[in-house]
């Protein structure tokens, strides 16, 4: 898997590119989502649009990130959820977690409101 | 027109890396096999369940335990076990996922998610030796000829 981030108007969108299975690269993206945090950059967006898929170890991160985001008064949005993602999150019934976006503009448009 | 017929074992070190090694393995083996583009995630997102549990949970990240995958190609279906040197466990006594009270656990999913997208999955425990996990996905009719 390959990371790549940006950020827009305060905004951090991250990029991943592959798949989340776990390893090294779900390491990769968890250090990532942390070293943001730690930053103190808690609005974020995960652009999936390049994610082929992702398990249980993936969903883990999501839900670790968000959780993390929220209790220093930031969100995680996700942008561009593939057909398969969108069914892994509808069987583990987290799409009522998760709010999800057709675009990265879209996304990044609800920080501001 | 079914798949290709084959079978064949690989064993891996217990290390992080091996579900991606896995993946890899499968996702060339079964291409040629000519096995459904459209239900390949299903598969590979199953298996890297099963891979992970058994290097985490069964064989304790020991790199020296091995997990052993066997792949067996059918015309009309793919049966893939991994087996780990773990103690085992029972897979009907793990929490519900899905229970509100569960949903924001960052982990417990992966047996779930298999079941959902595989359409068997069976538990052999090896003697007190390990646990064998075989899961099965058959081709829709009209696709194994």
């Amino acid at each position: 898997m390959k990371l790549s981030y940006q950020e827009r108007g305060g905004v951090v969108i991250l990029e991943p590119k592959g798949k989340i299975l776990g390893g090294p690269d779900a390491t990769l993206l968890k250090d990532q989502l942390q070293t943001l945090i730690d930053s103190g950059k808690v609005r974020v967006v995960i652009d999936l649009a390049e994610v082929d898929y992702m398990n249980s170890t993936g969903l883990g991160i999501l839900i670790s990130t968000l959780t993390t985001l929220r209790k220093a008064n930031g969100e995680l949005k996700l942008a561009n959820v593939t057909e398969k993602i969108q069914s892994l999150l509808t069987i583990t019934k987290l799409v009522t977690v998760f709010d999800d976006y057709e675009s990265v503009d879209e996304a990044v448009a609800t920080f501001a409101k | 027109m079914g798949l290709n017929p084959g079978r064949e074992h690989k064993s891996y070190p217990s290390v992080p890396e091996t579900v991606a090694e896995v993946d890899s393995f499968l996702d060339e083996r079964l291409r040629a096999a000519g096995f459904p583009e459209d239900m390949m995630a299903d598969v590979a997102v199953s298996v890297s369940e099963v891979v992970n549990n058994a290097v985490i949970h069964g064989n304790g990240r020991n790199p020296e335990k091995h997990v052993v995958l066997e792949l067996d190609i059918q015309p009309d279906r793919i049966r893939i076990s991994v087996e780990d040197e773990g103690n085992g466990f029972d897979p009907d006594a793990l929490p519900d996922p899905v229970a509100s009270d569960n949903l924001m656990r960052e982990v417990g999913r992966g047996l779930f998610i298999v079941r959902a997208y595989m359409d068997e999955v069976h538990f052999q425990k090896m003697g007190g030796r390990g646990l064998r996990i075989t899961l099965v996905k058959i081709l829709p009719d009209g696709d194994s000829g």
